[in-house]
């Protein structure tokens, strides 16, 4: 018994502290190394940041560099379906834009009454709003995050927070950023929490990821079942977000409603920023 | 003019498993493919490592692991040294089983790479449930662990396949 017990103790420092012809550093010497870096990065220790930020651009662009022809080849097998599709998809679109364009006068419209009725209520903020055009660097998928890398960063004013759109539809928001780079949260993510309403009620709920393609909607009202198709927007709720932005479709999965997004948050590769400067309006 | 074209081809063999190992820390390419079976991801990094670990630790040094470990860690968005941490912990049982084990085969490869895939996932749930914010599925946690398990005997014909090569080309 004590003679097994010797054994596994040699095994193990024998794993542990071994040096070979390309081992530099023990492995016990790394675990530690590992561990410092660890704590010192979950801590947020001066210093880690500003080296993490660095750290993060480097690998990103580098990555990316990486990637690319493997990129490549997936726009051009994209790009030759597109091009087998592309007559029946500008006979669909041109019925689209008329749509749009009937809808447009009426947006105007609405969009000035609702003017002028917040004015009558003097309770108007107005929201500078500006969005940029960032491409996406990384989309690596993992079973712990879901997330994209976009190549803006702070240089471009990108702050923590700020919504993420593809074309006018919500993706997520903007969760790090370093000086050249940010990584953008995606709805669908475990850790995604977004205030949002829908219906004629405008039912308020909060869109939460589940690490699935299709994030659900909690904090419903009792009882409460969604119609299907219905379409979601953010609220606004949360100070952050602009209300208005169009989220996705309504659906009833089991016992929960699920929302069926406008966009695929696996599909990405260019994405707007919002960048917005909220202000009170003076009258 | 011969030697150092052999040489040359035999550190590039030599290379092989470690530049696949960086490539695949620091690329988008994944292992993940809920697009075409939900459930279905699994982790080739692990795998490597247990494997030329196992067989020949002079082809992947535990320095490259931990530096694998850190940028995987910055491409996927974890706390720094945390993949660096759970890799190590593979590396650490395969030295351990390479000190105890005389005779490797592909069933005794097989089943205690689920010993360095359960203590490697351990580890990595331990520091991130408690030090981090991050919420995580445990299913999906799961399914990656069996897949990843499940597809190691491919691996490892792949790898003992290239292996056999490199000695090949060592006796030329």
């Amino acid at each position: 018994m004590s003679s097994g017990r010797d054994d596994f103790t040699i095994a193990i420092r024998s794993a542990l502290l071994q040096r070979g012809a390309r081992q530099k550093f023990s492995l016990l010497f790394l675990f530690c190394f590992s561990l410092i870096i660890f704590f010192l990065d979950i801590y947020k220790v001066t210093g880690i940041k500003t080296l993490r930020n660095i750290i993060n651009d480097g690998v990103y662009r580098i990555s990316n560099l990486a990637t690319s022809p493997f990129r490549l080849l997936e726009n051009t097998s994209v790009g030759t379906k597109k091009l087998i599709f592309i007559y029946q998809e500008n006979i669909k679109l041109r019925k689209e834009l008329e749509e749009l364009q009937n809808k447009d006068l009426q947006v105007e419209f609405l969009q000035n009454q609702n003017k002028n009725l917040k004015k009558t209520l003097e309770t108007d903020t107005s929201t500078e709003r500006n969005s940029i055009i960032a491409r996406v660097l990384l989309d690596k998928s993992s079973p712990y995050l879901k997330s994209i890398i976009v190549n803006r960063g702070s240089s471009s004013g990108i702050l923590k927070g700020m919504p993420v759109l593809d074309g006018s539809y919500l993706v997520g928001k903007i969760v790090e950023v370093n000086y050249l780079s940010s990584r953008v949260l995606l709805l669908n993510d475990l850790n995604s929490r977004i205030p949002v309403t829908f219906g004629t009620d405008a039912t308020q709920a909060i869109l939460t990821g589940t690490g699935t393609k299709k994030p659900k909607l909690e904090y419903l009202p009792e009882q409460f079942v969604a119609l299907e198709g219905q379409k979601v927007f953010t609220s606004g709720k949360d100070g952050i977000f602009l209300p208005g932005i169009p989220v996705g479709l309504t659906e009833n999965n089991f016992d929960e409603t699920v929302i069926k997004l406008y966009s695929d948050p696996n599909q990405l590769s260019f994405v707007n920023i919002e960048i917005i400067k909220s202000q009170e309006e003076v009258f | 003019m011969n030697a150092i074209n052999k040489n040359f081809r035999l550190v590039i063999a030599n290379l092989g498993p470690l530049i696949l190992l960086y490539y695949l820390s620091i690329s988008e390419i994944d292992t993940e493919f809920s697009n075409m079976f939900e459930i279905l991801s699994f982790n080739i990094q692990i795998i490597i490592i247990y494997y030329w670990m196992l067989r020949d630790a002079s082809i992947i040094g535990s320095g490259h692991v931990f530096l694998a470990g850190i940028i995987n860690d910055v491409v996927t968005g974890l706390p720094l040294g945390l993949s660096a941490i759970s890799y190590l912990t593979v590396s650490l049982v395969a030295n351990y089983i390479k000190n105890v084990t005389v005779n490797f085969s592909l069933f005794t490869d097989w089943f205690t790479f689920l010993i360095a895939i359960f203590f490697s996932n351990v580890v990595f749930l331990t520091l991130m449930l408690n030090f981090s914010n991050f919420t995580v599925i445990y299913s999906d946690i799961f399914y990656n662990a069996f897949f990843t398990f499940l597809f190691f005997p491919f691996f490892w014909f792949i790898f003992n396949l290239y292996k056999n090569l490199m000695r090949i080309r060592n006796d030329d």
